[in-house]
């Protein structure tokens, strides 16, 4: 088995991360609904593992789609840990989040609902709008990255669909079109 | 996008609307630094696990049972952390390794599983105690992790999270059909690759019984 030297992974790192963080950073967001910071954390801990693991990385057919499923295993990692007493519900998810940072092209409004919407799903389910319906896996995929059967994945993604569907209609915002 | 009261909208645009973020990015080179800071903290760590070892070797001597370790055998791959794979097959039966870990020994060998130990004595005499050894098993649980395609074969890779990496992967079409794992201790100076080429030579002779767990 043919071995490079550290400069040569380091300069892979490089170039990989040079085109790729933000994609990763965007996953990061939308896991954690839009916290920058718990997604920037992300971000540089799932980096730090791929370096860890190069060979790993080099081996697999799509290093972006493995940097992804390493990505979610660090969420959902997280949000495990007990110090992380991160909020899944606000009394007023609209109120909380619309101090959020405003990002060019994007109605302050409509962001601060679809956060709040995203943040009161439990992690998991997040996980699973995420991976389905921004990355567009099908439902073994998303059931092999969470580590859990298509079945979960199935009741999880109808339940966060549901979910999304009343809280954003509820704000008079949007009709989510969603085939689940 | 502006959306309009009322208006339908796939799930991923509106997904899009929030993905963005104008938090500035920081530079490869940032990134580059901070894995190279956690691959010298692993390093280090590796290296006074060693030094602990090499310590209880002078005190209590070791006692191995099959020696692994020969001379003449060609060195197929060393691993960062010093461990080499040499091209050289044994047996502990029902199970037959293509290569050999110099330097560790059969241990214990059942027909669910085989236990090999380091010679260095840093580990304990008892097979049914993994800590610090190298364990192949043999199951039918399905297998989990990281998905890695190496030879045309499947091998699924996940970290415990107790200092311990398990690899997994489905038995060849000759063999009794199962999942054969390994084990291993991450600050015992094997690698991913080095571990990944070790599974794969393992073959499960017929004799081999599935385990339960």
């Amino acid at each position: 088995m043919p071995r490079n030297s550290h400069s040569d992974r380091d300069s892979e790192f490089v170039a990989f991360t040079r085109d790729h963080r933000r994609d990763l950073l965007r996953t990061a967001t939308l896991l954690c609904a839009g916290d920058e910071a718990f997604a920037e954390d992300l971000v540089q801990t799932t980096l730090t593992r791929l370096y860890l693991a190069w060979g790993r990385v080099r081996r697999a057919d799509s290093p972006l789609a493995y940097a992804r499923r390493s990505l979610t295993h660090v969420f959902i990692d997280e949000t495990r840990r007990a110090h992380r007493r991160r909020e899944t519900t606000v009394a007023d998810p609209a109120g909380e989040l619309v101090a959020e940072p405003v990002v060019p092209g994007a109605d302050p409004d409509v962001r601060a609902v679809v956060l709040a919407a995203l943040n009161s799903l439990g992690p998991r389910q997040r996980a699973v709008v995420v991976l389905r319906h921004w990355h567009d896996l099908d439902v073994a995929d998303t059931a092999t990255v969470l580590g859990c059967s298509p079945g979960t994945v199935k009741s999880q993604n109808a339940r966060a669909l549901a979910h999304l569907r009343t809280v954003l209609g509820a704000a008079d915002h949007l009709l989510l079109e969603v085939s689940p | 996008m502006s959306p309009t009261p009322h208006a339908k909208h796939d799930i991923k645009d509106v997904l899009g609307l929030v993905a963005e973020t104008d938090r500035p990015v920081p530079t490869p080179a940032d990134d580059l630094a901070r894995a190279q800071g956690a691959a010298r903290a692993r390093t280090q760590r590796r290296f006074r696990a060693g030094l602990a070892g090499l310590a209880v070797v002078s005190v209590l001597g070791v006692g191995a049972a099959t020696v692994l370790d020969d001379a003449d055998q060609q060195t197929t791959q060393v691993s960062p952390g010093g461990v080499e794979l040499v091209a050289q097959q044994f047996d502990a039966a029902p199970y037959t390794f293509d290569l050999t870990p110099r330097g560790w020994s059969v241990q214990g060998q059942r027909p669910q599983a085989v236990t090999i130990a380091p010679d260095d004595g840093s580990t304990s005499d008892e097979p049914d105690d993994f800590v610090g050894k190298l364990v192949i098993m043999f199951d039918a649980n399905p297998p989990s992790g990281d998905a890695v395609e190496l030879d045309g074969r499947t091998f699924w890779v996940s970290d415990s999270g107790d200092g311990y990496t398990t690899m997994a992967t489905r038995t060849r079409g000759d063999e009794p059909a199962g999942v054969v794992r390994i084990q291993y201790p991450r600050d015992a100076g094997w690698d991913e690759d080095s571990m990944l080429a070790f599974l794969a030579s393992v073959h499960v002779g017929d004799s081999a019984r599935l385990g339960v767990g």
